[in-house]
Parts: structure tokens; sequence; C-alpha cells
């Protein structure tokens, strides 16, 4: 168990920056999720956290011990790979074993260590297996095994569940956090994908060309968030962005309603919506069309439950409206969040 | 129905039709010499008319009776796996060097295969000329760093000559096991190296537990592909030496070269070219009986 700091930390290669000054601290036992588009440096600074990338600046510190420079190997950080590199030749329980035998452990330890690993999760009947007689989700399971037979102060993972199929893949969200829960160790996990840093996180790093755009829960991050890239990465589909002059306003596809379905006298504001395209995604419908009247033409997209009675007249202007409460701003230039009435949006901008 | 018929029929015929050009040819190069060789092995056959008369096993029994195809088989033995050890070892080590980054290495990856591509008659004279007691370069080079006082007789001395002739034959086929072993190395992937270096193995457990395991079937696949090459290899050992001094350097394959073209005795030399052949073919059942086992681990 153990704290995790990131120092003013830049990876310069050759052609480009990769991570661009980025500080943040991984609390004792918190679970932080590192969100980003492909080429955002979120993977290069999972690996300058293992040790596999030496920092170019800055300084990693995992509980209270400089380690910018020490070795993978005496960094106690424990990490799970996308391909999950299991050791093809060797069976489950070698595999888990792997740690403790290059490090000299003694076999009734390493027997013990290994049983109580695979235990955790769920492995105790295919120690005998190979890697390649298993299946995607046993493979992950077998690596997470693996990271954890000897006590990691900091837990890497780096996108294992993108190599699983859709269904599998919620099931191992849910395990794989239950899983962290348990054994309480601090994670730091990396992912494009923001569903999975939604429900994994407590909190996310949200990333982008190298810098960090904000940190928050995911609550924060989906509610406020700090700029509109941020705005547009987080939530399927994104975050609606009119463009008016100087400002930018952003309303969420959930938050934009026909204005009847608002009890009249609360506090909304109308947006004429006209509509090209409803899309039937059984719980909800999408609305695809333009906002009008008076805003610049701009299209945008609606998300109504389909347990709300409204039917779209696909063409025609529609009175739509948003919560006054839901609608945030942003300065059109930076693409920078304005304060909402009422609530400080703690943006802890790393590039700020 | 009948339509469908007709047009299987007719596919069939073209397969046929189209596939019988490639049998021919193999029946007439591969299927035709076999047999004749059978053929001849079981006659006494001696100069003129390539014919003489039916022997039975006669020539099989000379040769399994006399000394010179048991040196020969002696020999070959100690050709095939003393090339193929130091081919195998050397070539896994250059792979492995081979398979770092460093400056030039596309250049160095491209000059190691030159001598596999030196035609092999070229690269014997040269070597000949090295080897030359006299004027040969190795002489003049071992006697000026003070290894030995006097000129060997690499090729000409009944205790060097089988050396000299491993060294060439390992010159000219390293890259091969070099290039099959690269290709492996190439293949491991790069996070079993990061997991391992997490895991805290060091350089030599990285080596020992992950890169040897990972090659091993290709490693074993091309020991014994080499094994089967230099086991019928010919014209490198009857360039270097002919067979010679003495027996010293006569394999199976060259046995079968003298006794028919020098002795004129085509019938002893097709029997010992049958026991070669037999020989051979325990190694490539070994060799598909491995592949099987490789394919199986994929």
């Amino acid at each position: 168990m153990a704290q995790l700091e990131i120092r003013q930390v830049s990876k310069v290669f050759t052609d480009h920056t990769a991570v661009s000054n980025v500080s943040l601290t991984v609390n004792d036992g918190e679970f932080l999720v590192l969100l980003g588009p492909s080429g955002c440096g979120k993977s290069t600074l999972l690996r300058m956290i293992a040790g596999l990338e030496l920092p170019t600046y800055g300084d990693i510190v995992i509980g209270g011990r400089l380690a910018t420079r020490l070795q993978p190997k005496d960094r106690n950080i424990a990490m799970v790979f996308q391909n999950y590199a299991l050791y093809p030749h060797l069976t489950v329980y070698e595999n888990i074993a792997f740690p403790l035998r290059v490090r000299g452990a003694n076999t009734k330890n390493v027997d013990e260590k290994v049983r109580w690993a695979a235990g955790l999760v769920g492995l105790d009947s295919l120690l005998k297996r190979k890697p390649r007689q298993m299946s995607g989700g046993e493979r992950q399971r077998t690596a997470l095994a693996r990271s954890l037979v000897r006590d990691p102060d900091v837990f890497l993972l780096d996108e294992p569940l993108s190599n699983l199929d859709a269904k599998l893949r919620h099931s191992a969200r849910e395990e794989l956090r239950q899983f962290q829960d348990r054994v309480g160790v601090t994670s730091v996990y990396v992912t494009h994908d923001q569903v999975e840093a939604m429900g994994l996180g407590d909190r996310i790093v949200v990333m982008q060309g190298g810098t960090v755009r904000q940190i928050g829960t995911p609550e924060e991050i989906y509610q406020y968030p700090a700029d509109t890239f941020v705005a547009t990465f987080m939530g399927s589909p994104p975050m609606n962005l009119i463009q008016q002059d100087d400002i930018t306003l952003g309303f969420r596809p959930e938050n934009f309603l026909p204005e009847s379905n608002y009890p009249s006298g609360s506090d909304v504001t109308r947006i004429a919506f006209r509509v090209y395209r409803v899309e039937y995604l059984g719980g909800d419908r999408l609305l695809y069309g333009h906002v009008c009247g008076g805003l610049p033409e701009t299209p945008a997209i609606a998300r109504i439950p389909s347990s709300v009675s409204y039917s779209p007249v696909v063409g025609s202007e529609t009175p739509f409206a948003v919560a006054t409460a839901d609608l945030r701003r942003f300065e059109t230039s930076s693409g920078r969040a304005l304060p909402v009435d009422g609530i400080v949006v703690e943006r802890r901008l790393a590039h700020g | 129905m009948a339509d469908a018929r007709a047009a299987m029929d007719g596919d069939r015929t073209l397969a046929y039709a189209t596939l019988a050009p490639s049998f021919f040819l193999l029946v007439l190069l591969a299927a035709v010499p076999t047999v004749t060789v059978f053929a001849t092995a079981m006659q006494d056959v001696g100069m003129g008319d390539m014919s003489g008369p039916y022997v039975g096993f006669e020539n099989f029994a000379w040769a399994l009776e006399s000394q010179a195809f048991y040196t020969a088989l002696w020999n070959t033995f100690v050709w095939v796996f003393g090339s193929v050890a130091i081919e195998m070892i050397f070539g896994l080590g250059l792979a492995l060097l081979l398979n770092k980054t460093f400056l030039f290495r596309g250049v160095a990856r491209a000059v190691i295969l030159a001598p596999y591509l030196v035609p092999t008659v070229v690269a014997v004279l040269v070597w000949r000329y090295m080897f030359h007691d006299i004027v040969g370069i190795i002489n003049a080079g071992l006697i000026t760093v003070g290894v030995i006082d006097k000129p060997l007789l690499w090729l000409n001395s009944q205790s060097l000559a089988m050396t000299s002739v491993i060294l060439v034959g390992v010159w000219k086929f390293f890259p091969f096991v070099v290039i099959a072993l690269l290709g492996i190395l190439q293949s491991i992937p790069q996070e079993q190296y990061e997991a391992a270096k997490i895991d805290g193995a060091s350089g030599f457990q990285q080596f020992w537990r992950i890169t040897l395991p990972y090659v091993m079937p290709v490693f074993l696949l091309t020991a014994l592909l080499r094994t089967i090459w230099s086991f019928h290899k010919f014209e490198i050992i009857y360039l270097m030496t002919g067979g010679g001094p003495l027996d010293a350097t006569t394999t199976l394959p060259i046995l079968v070269y003298l006794k028919a073209f020098s002795d004129f005795e085509f019938g002893r030399g097709a029997a010992v070219a049958i026991l070669t052949f037999t020989i051979l073919i325990v190694f490539l059942g070994l060799y598909f009986l491995l592949i099987k086992r490789a394919e199986a681990h994929q």
C-alpha cells in the first residue's frame, strides 16, 4: 500500500513530446483511471511509473521513496499488460509463481502464495492449464493473479479489458472493481474507454496531447467538464456544443428535452430544435437535428427515454429546452469552462 | 442435380488435367531415378552398358561387411554432428547479438548472409587457397601470431582434414541458422520481457526463462534440418579434399560417388546410396514428428 506521486513529469522522444509536465497524486488505496484517446500519453505515463521508460524531466515518488531512476523490479509495483504477456510455455501455476521464483522464494512459500492469488481471482481449478488453453477472461485473471502474488505497493493496468469481447468486458469490469475493493491496493488504470473509466475510477484523469485536461471524480468530470475537449470526450453521444460568439453553450443530450416535458414555471433555457432523423435504441431514442431559432444553426443530438411519450416530427421546428442548471458555458477561444452559478468547478488543471 | 454432377465431374477432370504435368515431372525426376538406383543396387554393374547380372542383395552385403562403409559412416557422423553443433551454438549467439539494437544492425544482418550466398565452388577455391600449407593465409597468420612454428597441413593430413572441412561447412551454413533463429527471436513479444523485468527477472533469468523456451522448438527443428542437409552434403567435401587424404573425409555421399565413378562399381555405389537414403529417412521421420509437435504447440 502506498501513495504515488507524479511530479512535473515530461517524456520527450526524438520526434515528439509524449507527456508534458504532468503532476498528480494517487492516494493510498485509490483507483485512478488515466483516460484519453490513443496517443494522448497515458500509456507512456504508466510506463514511466512502471520504470519501463525514463522520464525526461520530473520525478516519480512511490510510497514516499524517490523512484524515478529505480529499476522496475525495485519499485515493488505490478503491471497487467494489454495482451497479458503471459509466458506461453508455462502453466497458469508457473505463470503466477514466476515473480516469486525469479526472486528465489522457497517452494513452500511459493505454493502458498500462488494458491492464495489464484483463489482471489477464482483460478483454483485451472492451475495446470497453459495460457493457450484458456479463454480471454481466464488469461486476464491469470495476469491479475501473477501481478498480485508478491503484494505490490502499486498496481498498474494497461487496458487490461480491451482484448475481451463486449459482453465479457462488462462482467470483467465488475469483477476487477470488486477485486480492487477487496485487495485495496493503489491502482492506476489506463484506458481509452470512457465507460470503463466512469465505472471503475475513484477519480479520472482525462489526458490529451500529453497534458492533463481534468482530474476529478466521474461525476465531476461528466457534470462539470473543464473544457470542450473533456465535454465532448466524455459521454456517448457527446455534449452538444453551440458556439455563440465568445461563449460556447454546452448541454448533454439527455438534458435536452421537449419543452412540454418540464413542469411549468421551472427555470429552463429554450432552444428550438429541428429533428431530421430518429434512432431507436431500445431504452432511448436519439434525435439528430439542428438547433435553430436565434441560435447559430448547429448539429445537436437529443436523447429521450423511450418511456417519455413524445413523437418527434421530422423536419419541423420544435420547442426544446435545457434546465438552466444543466447548461454549461465555455470560453470559445480557449475552450475553458466558465464558472457555473453557485458551483465552483474545481478544475485542478495541470496546464492552467 | 444432374447438372451439378456434370459440373463436378468437369471440375475433377480439369483438376486431374492440370495436376498431370507436375505429376509426370515428379515421376520422371524422383521416382524413376529412385527405382533405377534400386535396380542398379541389385546388379553387378560394371563399366559399359549400365546393366549386369542380377545379384540380389550381394552389393548390400558387401557394403555392410566392408571397412570402407563403416569408415564413411563414422566420418559422416563426425562431419554432421561436428558442423551442426558448432553452427547451432555459434548461430544462436550471433542471432542473439543481431537481435539487439545497435548502429548498422541492418548492414550487419545483410553481411552475415554473405557466406550463404557465395557459390560453393568459388568459396571452396578461396578456402583451399587460404588453407594452403605454404602460401595460405591461415598458416601465415598463425605463424606470425606465434601459435604454431611450422606450417600445418590443413587439408593434407589425416588428423586435420576433417576439422578444416567442418570449418568451411560451418562458415558456409551458419547464416541459415542465424536467420532462422533471428526470425523466432523477433517474434517474441516485447511485453514478455517487460513483464519479466517488473516481476524482477535479471537479464540471465530473462534469457533462461523466456528467450530459450521460446526459441527451443525452432532451434531443434533447425538443428534437425541442418543435420539432414549436412548428411547428404557432397560438393564442399569433394571440392575441398576429394574425400581424402586416404579416406579421412570420405563421407557416405563421397563413398557413393567414388564407388560409382572412380572404381566404376555402380552396383556397390548404388547399394551405399540406398543405405544412406535409409538413414536419412529416419531423420526425416524425426523431422516431421518435431514439426507436428511444434504445430500442436501453437
